[in-house]
């Protein structure tokens, strides 16, 4: 339900709740105001008989329009002492319509002599007033909510429109794009407290991005010269007149630092993917590399005795950087070597729309959802840093292929499809369509 | 074969000079920019080792000053940023190789004979030791004049042994110089042993000595003194 639904909602339950309330107040008061002055009307008449009664004159039936009638009584009351009664009468049995009659009575002493003068006057009866107020009140809830309905949107629009502004803004939000937000200035109060905590937090995130990235990429580009320096050393000292079981030591160092060199290689590939540094400018012939990929393999295949086939189409072009292409078909078809059983089969498959490497395996021990995540190992390998996945995925994300993997009927399968069209890598790229289409007023 | 390496790290520049020594190069080196202008104006070099962070600047400038003193030697540019621009600005500069860090100093000697040979315009492209020789044009091995039917693979093994010969290479490092740097450590040793296995039958096969010998627990070595 949107904002402004819930606001007009609110406001009309409050109003249909105060309009009978309302109604029963406008009624009494009306009513009362209405007897109070008819009552006021009468004692001055009351005060007027007995005043022509001490003139020693007869009074009239009518005094100032109303019926008056003079009793001599034995007892008197006090001055102030009125009896006041009111009662609906049926005046004109062909009027169908009763009339509310006000009477009010004092008593009077004139020459010794008690009165009781009565004097009574027809006044709008209760039912009058609340149908006057029936039409008043149902032509002012008319107007009320047709006026709500037709100006909440437009009011919502212009009210809430920082609050739009600041939630397209976020939405559009790339961390990877190391760019702060700038939010449109406004003078709602909530609203702009809710643009400075925005804009705090997306400041310090896009600030500890960075530190975070340049961290990783100082710190690899640190280690490759003491890696250096060590890898030198221990080949100078492997010349040196060494024996068998410092040979031995010597060559398990060195397997630890081609090891530690290979990940440090591959974390400062993966940040330079990340921070888009390989943008593809031109189309590559992908078919010739994946033939070129399949001949540096093939010994590779033959020695394990692995049995290869492939079909690929003579002319597949796509976009993506040459120094990538080597580097993800190296990492694709090696894990296919790798991750296979004796006598097994790799297939190649290259067409227009995708790439596609099917290799014979053991079933995945881990989750295959976290494949393409770094250091997850689907085999226990040693041999391997469970990196390669993590790149041909970080490849395909710079440059929008799918990557897809399935495991069925002892197959791995990995799928890359080449989707033509725009190249960007937002963080809330998926949601963003249908979050679009949610705002739009 | 006289060599400028210029490289700020004293540790690594030590490696490297120490293992170029006992290749037979006179190794100078210089550990900062405006050293090694001086010796580059000075003296003649025919292979320039280049790292490209300097203290005093970036090692890429070297490049174009080289071009302005009309200075003819090969460059090889050693980096620990291995940003794919500075390798593509280092080649348009006019450097003849790129080689990241950490590399293999094998795999350093193999680029510098790689380079020295392309210089030598006229000098044949036959590799030769005694009976082998290599057409690297052609990718062609011969032992005692045999054909060898070798792949690509095999040649490049073979041509990394007889550049470093008697010299201990790990399987690592001949890891690394068939596959490269980025497969996800295809160096599965098994491959490696292998791909030795069959260049010795195919030598063997020929008539050939079986110069390659298995070092304990290090690797492989092209022992010369094999008969």
């Amino acid at each position: 339900m949107k904002l402004v639904d819930r606001f007009t909602l609110w406001f009309l339950g409050v109003t249909l709740l105060i309009i009978p309330i309302n109604s029963f107040i406008t009624y009494m008061s009306i009513k009362s105001e209405i007897d109070k002055a008819a009552v006021e009307r009468l004692k001055h008449v009351n005060q007027r008989v007995a005043q022509v009664l001490n003139k020693g004159e007869e009074p009239g039936e009518y005094t100032q329009g109303c019926r008056i009638k003079v009793v001599p009584v034995t007892e008197t009351k006090p001055a102030d002492y009125y009896e006041i009664t009111d009662r609906d009468v049926t005046h004109d049995p062909d009027l169908k319509d009763n009339d509310r009659k006000i009477t009010v009575t004092s008593w009077h002493t004139i020459h010794q002599q008690h009165y009781k003068i009565t004097s009574g006057d027809y006044v709008t009866r209760s039912e009058q007033i609340l149908a006057g107020l029936r039409i008043s009140i149902v032509s002012k809830l008319i107007i009320l909510i047709a006026l709500v309905v037709l100006t909440a949107r437009l009011a919502s629009r212009i009210v809430l429109a920082p609050f739009y502004s600041t939630l397209k803004k976020l939405q559009h939000f790339n961390l990877k794009a190391k760019k702060r937000l700038t939010l449109r200035a406004t003078k709602t109060k909530e609203f702009s407290e809710l643009n400075t905590y925005v804009s705090k937090m997306t400041d310090k995130a896009v600030d500890d991005y960075i530190s975070l990235k340049e961290f990783a990429e100082n710190a690899s580009h640190e280690l490759q010269t003491p890696l250096a320096i060590i890898r030198s050393k221990l080949e100078l000292l492997s010349e040196s007149d060494i024996r068998g079981e410092q040979a031995v030591l010597i060559s398990d160092m060195q397997n630890s630092v081609d090891k530690l060199t290979h990940i440090n290689r591959s974390l400062v590939l993966l940040s330079r993917l990340e921070n888009n540094e390989y943008e593809a400018l031109e189309e590559v012939s992908l078919s010739k590399y994946t033939k070129d990929a399949m001949g540096s393999f093939a010994d590779l295949i033959t020695l394990k005795g692995l049995h290869l086939e492939y079909k690929i189409a003579g002319d597949v072009d796509v976009k993506l950087h040459s120094a990538l292409v080597d580097i993800l078909l190296n990492n694709l078809i090696s894990n296919a070597i790798r991750h296979n059983i004796p006598n097994g089969r790799i297939e190649v498959t290259l067409d227009r729309d995708c790439l596609r490497i099917t290799n014979t395996g053991l079933p995945p021990t881990g989750n295959p959802e976290e494949m393409f995540q770094r250091f997850k190992k689907g085999t226990q390998c040693n041999h391997s840093a469970g990196i390669g996945l993590s790149i041909v995925k970080q490849i395909c994300d710079a440059n929008s292929f799918k990557i897809r993997y399935q495991f069925a009927s002892g197959l791995h399968m990995v799928t890359i499809a080449f989707t033509a069209g725009h190249n960007s890598s937002k963080l809330l790229q998926n949601d963003e369509r249908s979050l679009h289409e949610k705002i739009q007023l | 074969m006289k060599v400028l390496l210029i490289e700020d790290n004293v540790e690594l520049a030590s490696s490297i000079s120490e293992f170029l020594a006992r290749e037979g190069y006179i190794c100078e080196v210089s550990y900062n920019i405006r050293d090694a202008q001086d010796r580059l104006v000075s003296f003649q070099y025919d292979c320039v080792l280049l790292d490209i962070m300097l203290p005093d600047g970036n090692g890429l400038d070297i490049l174009s000053f080289m071009r302005m003193e009309r200075i003819q030697s090969s460059t090889l540019i050693l980096s620990a940023k291995n940003s794919l621009d500075d390798k593509v600005i280092g080649l348009e500069e006019g450097a003849d190789d790129y080689l990241t860090k950490p590399f293999h100093l094998p795999e350093l000697h193999a680029r510098l004979r790689a380079i020295y040979r392309r210089k030598k315009l006229n000098g044949s492209n036959i590799i030769a030791f005694n009976e082998i020789s290599l057409d690297i044009d052609t990718l062609e091995a011969r032992v005692n004049g045999i054909l060898l039917d070798m792949t690509r693979k095999e040649f490049d093994l073979l041509l990394y042994f007889i550049v470093n010969k008697n010299r201990v290479l790990s399987r690592q490092s001949i890891a690394a110089h068939l596959w490269g740097d980025y497969t996800d450590n295809l160096a599965n040793f098994d491959f490696v042993y292998q791909h030795v296995k069959n260049i010795r039958k195919k030598i063997s096969a020929a008539n050939g000595t079986d110069y390659i010998g298995t070092v304990y627990g290090l690797g492989y070595k092209f022992n010369t003194s094999k008969q």
